[in-house]
């Protein structure tokens, strides 16, 4: 699979939070080729099931491993049409209020029907000439900003509702040494891992059935995931996510390395599966750093993890800096290490894979 | 020569080599090599000699410079650290993407990105505080200090990377508009009807203190000189009308006065009455803010008489400004009149 390509075709979908039904169709399409069945579920949730195709060890039933990457992006949706056409915004997951001054948007109009039209908006900024001591030291606040549509407040209050989707946009560019750089890396660049992982293991002998979940809602609390957990109903889960690589403000502790992926550990995390994961890296040659996660992870493993009856997770991480811009970088190289990692993990999980798995 | 090009192209302060190339070609073949000069600084003076000396002595003028930002040095991991040239604030640099170096044929520009620490990874303080430029860096995607040294070594100059782009009704969003929608608008008068002599000035460097129009005000010494220029509007967003510069879409601004220069009042009531009578959109800037050219025109030498009209411009000095196109049709037509009519 070429990276870049899947990279700049899934940033331009359509996926805030809740509303994933564009970017849902567009990775049913990515998954059909290399998989048995593709479903999507009422959530939007893309399942994507790829069957053994040896037998287990002791001819019983075969493991079944859920992968989750999410699809959901974060946005903006309009709050208020002002007297003089532009509009206030409000956030759909956690959008940082220092990217928006001058940023170019498209607010999914549907005033003028169900169906959004989109407009071109540009999100306004003082210039530098009337800049209060205020303004040189105090953020905007996302209250303070609005979108300049270019339009005629009667034109505005006619095609635009309180409450229409005003998404960001951010082309994925490449950069030096195999990086790229764009929205939406967080979490699409996870489902380039899925479906690097796909790829692979199409051509290689796995006894577990594996699911490829590309999820929804998780900018708003991972909600997808649980009920694809639920469906699924599987023995073990890896879920891959983006994580914070240094940048020169990073605090001790809180960055992994750009140019790896890395295994969290922590007490959500099960300890043997991280051990084994661990170890099929060094066997393969695959670098692989660790994120210590002390408590809640902040991804799909949240609600996967206590899904059903519990299920055994681990949390690979996609290294990633300036998450949640529109410029967020990452490595295409850590990405593809990720997918033949998680690839050949799942191809070793075999019948009895969680005998001694807790005492 | 179209605005999408020169909006598009590169040129910095100092550094205005391409819109340079690309203004003297277009003034060439309209008004042959031999009227064209530069200037020490790098200002390109066109001068279409006059048939009734009686006439007026008129310079037409806009700034080919735009601000941008200049490389100072490389981190350890990196990253390029750098400054800013002529006026920009810094809160519009987050998440952007900017062109690392001039594009030419042999070596194409970088692209890099702005970046900054996650929302998740900022503290309560953190959100409320401006990041200054010293904590602000360019992303190329360099793996150390050595390659980001070589491939963009200090002193390199960096470009908002904005594509020109039509919107709403009748805006457009670019970089660049100011002020190369005044070198359009001074190209498309090449042709303007005068009998006394014209002098085309594009001048350079504008941005980091009027320094091109001060050299090209003192060898051409016009009697008027008319700036064609873009303004902050500050506009929208509710901003209380007493704040408000001038209104995108409503016409071309007059300044009666700006902190660099008085307009001479003669010249901004004949605009006024002009764009009355001939029914060409217009308004006064009713701010007193910003500065142009005209400051450096008006007292180069032995003195001009000024003034000054404005485009109005959101987001002016950010990767998006915006402007009317109908604002740059009057500021064109205003100027056509005041040639027919002088």
């Amino acid at each position: 699979m070429d990276i870049l390509t899947y990279l700049q075709g899934a940033s331009t979908q359509f996926g805030p939070s809740g509303h994933e039904q564009p970017i849902a169709q567009w990775l049913k399409a990515r998954f059909e080729p290399l998989c048995d069945a593709v479903t999507i579920d009422p959530l939007f949730n893309v399942l994507a099931t790829l069957k053994p195709n040896t037998a287990t060890a002791r001819g019983g039933r075969a493991p079944k491993i859920i992968l989750c990457a999410h699809m959901d992006e974060i946005a903006l949706m309009v709050t208020e049409v002002l007297k003089d056409g532009a509009l206030r915004m409000g956030n759909v997951g956690g959008v940082d209020p220092r990217i928006l001054p001058a940023a170019v948007v498209t607010v999914h109009a549907t005033g003028e029907g169900d169906t959004a039209v989109p407009l071109t908006g540009v999100i306004g900024a003082k210039a530098p000439h009337l800049l209060t001591d205020a303004d040189r030291t105090q953020n905007y606040k996302r209250e303070d900003l609005y979108i300049d549509l270019g339009l005629p407040v009667e034109t505005v209050k006619k095609r635009v509702r309180v409450g229409d989707l005003v998404t960001l946009t951010g082309e994925t560019i490449p950069l030096l040494n195999e990086r790229a750089a764009g929205k939406t890396m967080d979490d699409r660049a996870c489902i380039a891992v899925m479906l690097e992982a796909a790829e692979r293991l199409a051509r290689m002998k796995h006894a577990a059935e594996i699911v490829f979940a590309a999820t929804t809602q998780e900018e708003v609390g991972c909600r997808g995931a649980k009920v694809a957990a639920h469906t699924v109903n599987p023995d073990m889960a890896i879920i891959m996510d983006v994580s914070h690589a240094p940048i020169p403000a990073s605090k001790p502790d809180t960055t992994i390395p750009l140019d790896a992926p890395a295994i969290g550990y922590g007490p959500l995390l099960q300890f043997k599966l991280v051990d084994r994961i661990r170890q099929t890296a060094v066997k393969n040659g695959i670098r692989l750093n660790a994120e210590q996660l002390e408590s809640r992870t902040g991804t799909d493993t949240d609600t996967v993890q206590i899904a059903r009856e519990g299920i055994p997770s681990i949390l690979v991480d996609l290294p990633l800096k300036y998450m949640h811009t529109t410029v967020e970088l990452l490595d295409m190289n850590a990405l593809r290490e990720c997918g033949r990692l998680v690839a050949l993990f799942a191809a070793e999980i075999d019948e009895g894979w969680d005998e001694s798995l807790w005492i | 020569m179209d605005l999408k090009t020169l909006c598009e192209a590169q040129g910095v302060s100092g550094r205005e080599e391409h819109i340079r190339r690309m203004v003297w070609d277009a003034c060439a073949a309209k008004l042959g090599e031999d009227a064209l000069a530069l200037d020490g600084l790098g200002s390109v003076i066109a001068t279409r000699k006059g048939s009734d000396p009686g006439k007026p002595r008129v310079m037409l003028a806009a700034h080919m410079d735009e601000v941008g930002l200049l490389v100072v040095s490389a981190t350890e991991d990196g990253l390029l650290r750098f400054r800013a040239l002529g006026g920009v604030d810094s809160r519009v640099l987050v998440s952007k993407r900017v062109r690392v170096g001039y594009d030419t044929p042999e070596k194409p520009a970088l692209a890099g990105v702005i970046g900054a620490m996650a929302i998740h990874q900022q503290s309560p303080e953190d959100r409320k505080h401006v990041l200054p430029i010293e904590q602000l860096f360019i992303d190329i995607g360099a793996k150390d200090k050595a390659e980001a040294e070589r491939m963009a070594p200090a002193g390199t100059l960096v470009t908002f990377d904005t594509p020109y782009t039509p919107f709403g009704e009748g805006l457009v969003y670019a970089k660049a508009l100011d002020d190369r929608v005044g070198v359009w608008n001074l190209l498309n008068l090449l042709d303007a009807p005068y009998a006394g002599e014209l002098v085309f000035a594009f001048t350079s460097q504008e941005e980091v203190g009027l320094r091109g129009a001060t050299s090209a005000g003192y060898r051409v010494q016009p009697d008027i000189a008319v700036v064609l220029e873009t303004t902050a509007a500050n506009d929208l967003g509710e901003i209380p009308e007493a704040l408000q510069v001038c209104r995108v879409g409503q016409g071309v601004c007059v300044s009666f006065m700006d902190t660099a220069s008085l307009a001479d009042s003669q010249l901004y009531r004949t605009m006024l009455a002009l764009g009355k009578e001939k029914a060409i959109p217009h308004q006064v800037k009713q701010f007193v803010s910003g500065g142009n050219d005209a400051g450096a025109l008006q007292r180069a030498g032995a003195g001009s008489r000024t003034v000054v009209l404005s485009v109005p411009c959101r987001n002016i000095h950010s990767p998006t400004s915006v402007c009317a196109l109908r604002d740059m049709a009057a500021q064109e037509s205003l100027t056509r009149a005041f040639l027919e009519n002088l």
